[in-house]
């Protein structure tokens, strides 16, 4: 459980909140780079911490990312014009260019300077592979650019995906943290699914329904070791890092690409699941990037808002013969739908003063304690972790060790990204 | 059957649509809840037992402190009494163990034993600030359900609050 005004200091990622001034240290996926296709393009709504935002690419390609309504009367630039180096509202022809800066004012005397004094709130937006990131911080505290492995491997190794979920983000997380409801919710998939199907460690999964676990806080975050037996003498490890404060990677299975997640707050009761499958070694094949826009492994099917087409409309297509049969544990198909359909259950800021943790929620206590700790040190003026390259360069593994191994020793290495290393998997 | 849809449709109360909203977590019965937890807290050496003593001084709803030595068949309260450890475990459902230096491995293989063979969950603290294996590690693997390593010594109050100790 949590007191109260805990629960809100984890959750509330507004301007100005304790959680949301922690957020603004970090880069942020906001916007796949599909949603602004060419130059010139329709601008895109963003909300993001709370914040209303539009989304433009420019006549040279330039990314802006600028306050939502226009500076004269509040018009929102949803409906602006993308043309000719910037976005112009319709409504009394005001354009902005991608840093916000007024460069036209049609109403105003030719040769006025009047211009110069209108600026929109502007952040950084850069692109990363198939992803653009923003940074909605304090410049002068602006970390170096994103390095997440996943978006910087060459073309073609990488897909994401995002989808809405409707709850708040600390719910989305605690989910990609809490490996023990692995074997309940989501054990009928690791055969099936075309993007888990055929490791050696699925076996291992299924012969020891009962993991022990080893939460270890390393520099960046933690990283949750799940132990199970393997052969005499050994244990088959799965190592999920979880990086400050939004960032989960799932434990790799045989050649299969690697995947995780980023939960973005978009306000408080709602969040974007980010999804990134990548390979460091290979392209990733026809059939998996199929299999991954189909909703296969942790991506779902979703419309074209991004919101998936299992959802609490329609009762995430709840199917309770397909329970029955076994096909799934909770009969919402789909790892992902099995987990947001939980999670938005809970309401959309679930009220943990109510909750009833056991110790093997150890990891997701250790997780909020973190963060708790990381923002109230912010507030004292000690930047967080993070959101340097290093932390940034992390791997989730998969390993067989000698029974007396520290599984941080056992994988040295492994959970360190290089580029063209292959991945530790089993 | 006629008209049937496979696909269920939020057309009542108990749709997901109208169920999750925060309107209606308003509605959530509102009682307190009892401590579920029995929780012992045993400390594995003499630097441990100073954190579990700090923690034991503070407001808690049915969790009890101990020290233990070696062979482990009797633990000892923080107020200095001797206890048998099969007593305690009788009314218990989960087992803290810290431990800081690895001594008294003979004492957490008797707890752990003992829990394992009750169904007791068991949750060990390694308190190493800055070191992530050692001889506390390697003591309390294999009795520890859940591991914490390297814990911080305000890691052991964070975990009994979380699970209303």
């Amino acid at each position: 459980m949590l007191r109260p005004e805990i629960n809100d200091l984890l959750c509330r990622t507004g301007p100005g909140t304790p959680m949301g001034d922690l957020f603004r240290r970090y880069w942020q996926p906001v916007l796949l780079a599909e949603e602004l296709p060419e130059n010139d393009c329709p601008p895109v709504r963003v909300k993001v911490l709370s914040e209303r935002l539009i989304a433009f690419r420019d006549t040279d390609g330039r990314y802006g990312l600028i306050d939502e309504f226009c500076a004269h009367r509040g018009v929102s630039m949803w409906f602006g014009r993308n043309e000719q180096g910037g976005l112009r509202c319709p409504y009394h022809g005001w354009k902005y260019d991608v840093t916000g800066q007024a460069v036209e004012v049609p109403s105003e005397p030719e040769n006025s300077n009047f211009c110069a004094n209108v600026k929109l709130k502007s952040y950084p937006m850069v692109k990363r592979g198939d992803v653009l990131f923003a940074y909605l911080g304090d410049p002068a505290a602006q970390p170096p650019e994103p390095e997440w492995e996943a978006y910087t491997v060459p073309e073609g190794h990488v897909f994401t995906s995002k989808r809405l979920q409707e709850c708040n983000w600390l719910q989305a997380l605690e989910g990609g943290i809490d490996s023990s409801h692995v074997t309940f919710l989501h054990g009928g998939n690791i055969d099936t699914d075309p993007l888990f199907k055929g490791s050696k460690g699925n076996l291992y999964n299924k012969r020891d329904l009962k993991p022990y676990f080893e939460v270890v806080d390393y520099e960046g975050g933690l990283l949750i070791g799940a132990r199970r037996n393997a052969e005499e003498g050994h244990y088959y490890w799965r190592v999920t890092p979880w990086v400050l404060p939004n960032f989960t990677m799932v434990p790799p299975r045989g050649d299969h690409p690697v995947h995780g997640h980023f939960w973005v707050p978009i306000d408080d009761g709602n969040c974007w699941a980010w999804t990134f499958d990548y390979h460091p070694t290979r392209k990733l094949t026809e059939d998996e990037i199929a299999a991954m826009r189909a909703g296969f492994g942790v991506h779902s099917a979703n419309d074209e808002a991004y919101r998936p087409l299992a959802n609490k409309d329609n009762d995430y297509l709840m199917d309770r013969e397909a329970q029955r049969r076994g096909e799934t544990y909770s009969g919402i198909a789909g790892i992902a739908l099995q987990d947001s359909s939980l999670q938005e259950s809970m309401g959309p800021v679930v009220d943990r003063t109510k909750e009833r943790l056991v110790a093997t929620d150890a990891g997701i206590i250790k997780a909020r304690q973190k963060l708790r700790k990381a923002a109230e040190a912010l507030q004292q003026g000690v930047e967080p972790v993070g959101n340097r390259p290093q932390d940034q360069r992390v791997r989730s593994v998969a390993i067989v060790l000698p029974a007396d191994r520290s599984f941080v020793d056992g994988i040295g290495d492994a959970m360190i990204a290089e580029p063209s290393k292959p991945h530790t998997t089993v | 059957m006629a008209g049937f849809v496979k696909l269920s449709v939020p057309v009542g109360p108990s749709s997901c649509a109208r169920a999750a909203t925060s309107e209606e977590a308003a509605f959530r019965i509102d009682h307190p809840l009892a401590s579920a937890r029995n929780t012992r807290v045993v400390a594995l050496d003499e630097v441990a037992a100073g954190i579990v003593r700090e923690a034991a001084a503070l407001e808690w709803g049915q969790a009890r402190f101990f020290t233990v030595r070696d062979p482990g068949p009797t633990l000892v309260e923080v107020e200095g009494g001797e206890v048998a450890l099969t007593g305690v475990l009788e009314d218990t459902n989960t087992v803290v163990m810290v431990s800081v230096t690895g001594e008294n491995a003979d004492a957490v293989a008797v707890i752990g034993v003992e829990c394992g063979a009750r169904g007791i969950m068991t949750a060990g603290l390694v308190v190493t600030p800055g070191a992530l294996a050692g001889e506390a590690l390697l003591q309390l693997r294999p009795y520890a359900r859940i591991l914490l390593v390297p814990a911080e010594p305000d890691d052991l109050v964070e975990l009994l609050k979380a699970t209303r100790a």
